[in-house]
């Protein structure tokens, strides 16, 4: 073949960037002063002395924590064995998340205390058939790649509740699971579930199917549950989120790089813990920074800076050669309106253009404090547009179609043409809720808002007929571990039905 | 009015806490009694700035600005108004319940307490039943206020409440509960006096709760 052209370049997919690798390192290096010269205040006897034996310089040392300084030369040698690239795949050992720089992926948000009924529309308390609901909504989505429990089971006991979230999604979904746990008992039942469901240890070992969301406290602090979490993940090959979600203006400073530098020093405090405790220990990190909106006081979910931190940090994650807990899909709505749509449209295009692997809280209404199906059907729509603009424009003698044009010629058409026909599925995106009808159509079919559509859609998803996911035995010794953990955990509960009727 | 509670007024709405001890004082100094500055003075410019902040003419961190100069001018003037018989509005103590270490809205509503009068003692972050009944019997409070983020800490909430019965306590205090998962039903389930949705409502139901709202 005959050479005519050099130095082209092609943008395979479209290319968004917040930050520059100069911006980037200021960010960095500036968490490394943080971590060595403020220091971080940990609540955990045992992580303490990890940190300490791993070289970190330990410090007032009170009743209940001590202030760990972190010299640059421990994150250097943590970055050295962090694993550039983490792996979840679901037990059906199909619906996979391959989780290094620039793959996107989308799931759920998690624990939320309400949720919208899906028949009702009704604001409630959520329960164990609303996650399972939610888990088979991600089941049916081809845009959901990962799920989280839409909602606090909240009619079981309530020091007990993640195993019931935890059987309920496995109940719905065969994709991968990103799981909470309320204390270290809750994560090493969870554990033992997702043995049985997968068949042994050995089974996990050659790809986990749920990794473990952490949250920090901001500023700066990490609490002894977050520690024994962390640790305990590390031990057992457990792939772990370890998320700060600082409040610009709140919990840490009102300026965004701020807010970065802040967010980034405690997550690479949890790197550097993890990878002392067990190098290798495959991590995600993230993922929810956001500002305090000044006049409500709420940690906004809708918000332009939302989007543009999560993206900026997306940014930070990709030099830094870690996967990213990314935050999408989510408002500050109060029910799923023109408003969730708007917020939602925002952060999953940014999340997905800047390339954010783990891109969660799909469904998120109110800041977090409701799941709504409606946003989570509609999400997959959104996320689908999106992933139309991934595709980009490529620009191969084919696609610019010279001799399609040569042949149409002034004045033609072009819908005959097998170039057209051949096409035209690939390159113009087909939406599935949103309405191109002209006004006599849309009116014939109902005059049907886009709302009305979608809410058809929830209802038809979870009222199809499905297959139970697993067999019964299995799911009875997986509903066993959640019984058995209910009946340890009896002496905390209130003598009281916290959530009921009445 | 006078000059000077028209300055103190100003000042508190501007939230400058160095100058609001100084006016107190020369208000003080003119003759002025205790509870005119207060009232006349003081909590004028504190009522403006509640406005302001429904109207969405002012924001959270202007708002702690005048709370942090009514504080500063406070300093000054309470034992003034105590010696002169003055009942001030009242005490609280505050905390976010055992196994939370989530305190920003524990210490927002506390901020906004004091701004409204209030004085404050801020028990700190994951705080067993036991500290909320030693600082009831140490400090006597008109109210106790307990923080929870998350659902398994606002079990706490309702074990702290049954501690403080037990304790004989829960006669002689208020309670009120907050947090993004707790609502106005689960703190009747509880037996608490009281829920506020946020830092502003928790302020005003302080206010409600000892009879000044």
């Amino acid at each position: 073949m005959q050479v005519k052209k050099t130095n082209f370049t092609v943008n395979a997919t479209p290319r968004f960037s917040v930050l520059t690798e100069d911006e980037i390192e200021q960010i960095y290096f500036s968490a490394l002063s943080v971590l060595y010269e403020t220091g971080v205040r940990v609540y955990d006897q045992e992580g303490v002395d990890v940190a300490h034996a791993g070289g970190a310089i330990v410090e007032d040392t009170t009743e209940d924590s001590s202030l760990v300084k972190i010299p640059p030369w421990m994150v250097d040698k943590a970055l050295s064995t962090l694993p550039r690239k983490v792996v979840v795949i679901g037990p059906d050992r199909k619906h996979r998340m391959e989780l290094f720089k620039d793959q996107v992926y989308f799931g759920a948000g998690s624990d939320t205390p309400f949720t919208i009924d899906p028949k009702s529309g009704e604001r409630r308390r959520a329960t164990y058939e609303d996650v399972k609901n939610f888990a088979r909504l991600a089941q049916a989505l081809p845009n959901i790649d990962f799920h989280m429990s839409l909602g606090i089971v909240q009619d079981r006991a309530v020091g007990t509740y993640d195993r019931w979230q935890y059987l309920a999604m496995l109940e719905g979904t065969t994709k991968p699971i990103n799981i909470t746990a309320v204390d270290l008992d809750g994560l090493n039942d969870q554990l033992e579930m997702a043995y049985i469901r997968l068949g042994g240890k050995e089974e996990w070992r050659k790809g986990p199917i749920f990794s473990l969301y952490i949250e920090p406290v901001s500023p700066l602090s990490h609490s002894e549950e977050v520690i024994q979490k962390l640790l305990f993940s590390a031990d057992n090959e457990i792939p772990f989120v370890y998320t700060p979600c600082p409040l610009a203006g709140a919990t840490s400073p009102t300026t965004l790089a701020g807010t970065a530098v802040q967010a980034l020093t405690e997550s690479l405090f949890g790197i550097v813990l993890a990878q002392i405790r067990k190098p290798g220990a495959p991590m995600i990190i993230g993922g929810l920074m956001s500002n305090m909106d000044m006049q409500t006081t709420v940690y906004c979910y809708g918000s332009p800076e939302m989007a543009l931190l999560s993206a900026a940090y997306t940014e930070i994650t990709k030099w830094l050669g870690v996967p990213m807990y990314e935050t999408a899909g989510c408002s500050d709505s109060k029910m799923f309106d023109a408003q969730a749509a708007m917020e939602a449209t925002i952060n999953i295009a940014t999340a997905a253009l800047v390339g954010g692997n783990m891109i969660h809280d799909v469904g998120y209404l109110e800041q977090g404090l409701t799941s709504s199906p409606e946003l989570m059907v509609a999400a997959n729509e959104i996320i689908d547009m999106v992933k139309r603009i991934l595709r980009g424009i490529p620009t191969t003698d084919a696609d610019l179609a010279l001799p399609v044009m040569d042949s149409v010629g002034p004045g033609g058409h072009f819908l005959e043409h097998d170039h057209t026909y051949k096409r035209f599925k690939h390159e113009i995106w087909q939406p599935q809720l949103i309405d191109r009808q002209n006004f006599e159509s849309w009116e014939m079919s109902g005059s049907k808002t886009f709302k009305d559509r979608v809410h058809e859609r929830v209802l038809e998803i979870l009222e199809a007929e499905h297959e139970p996911l697993m067999e019964d035995k299995m799911f009875a010794e997986i509903k066993r571990i959640c019984e058995l953990a209910d009946e340890r955990h009896k002496d905390e509960e209130l003598d009281l039905d916290m959530f009921g009727p009445g | 009015m006078n000059e000077t509670l028209e300055k103190l007024s100003t000042c508190i709405l501007e939230g400058d806490s160095e100058a609001a001890p100084g006016l107190v004082q020369q208000a003080l100094d003119d003759g002025v009694v205790p509870k005119t500055i207060l009232d006349e003075g003081m909590v004028v410019g504190m009522n403006e700035v509640g406005d302001r902040f429904r109207r969405g003419d002012m924001f959270v961190p202007e708002v702690l600005m005048s709370a942090d100069a009514m504080q500063s001018g406070l300093e000054i003037l309470r034992p003034e108004l105590v010696s002169s018989g003055v009942k001030l509005i009242g005490k609280v103590v505050l905390g976010t319940v055992q196994g939370d270490l989530h305190d920003i809205g524990k210490n927002l509503v506390g901020m906004m307490c004091e701004g409204a009068g209030f004085e404050v003692i801020d028990l700190g972050f994951n705080q067993k039943p036991e500290a909320f009944i030693d600082a009831v019997k140490e400090h006597q409070p008109d109210l106790v206020g307990m923080s929870a983020l998350l659902t398994t800490t606002m079990r706490a909430m309702g074990h702290t409440i049954k501690s403080l019965e037990e304790a004989g306590l829960r006669e002689q205090v208020k309670v009120m509960v907050g947090g993004a998962p707790v609502d106005q039903a689960f703190a009747d389930r509880i037996g608490a006096d009281g829920y506020g949705s946020n830092a502003v409502a928790g302020s005003d139901l302080a206010k409600r709760l000892v009879g000044a709202g």
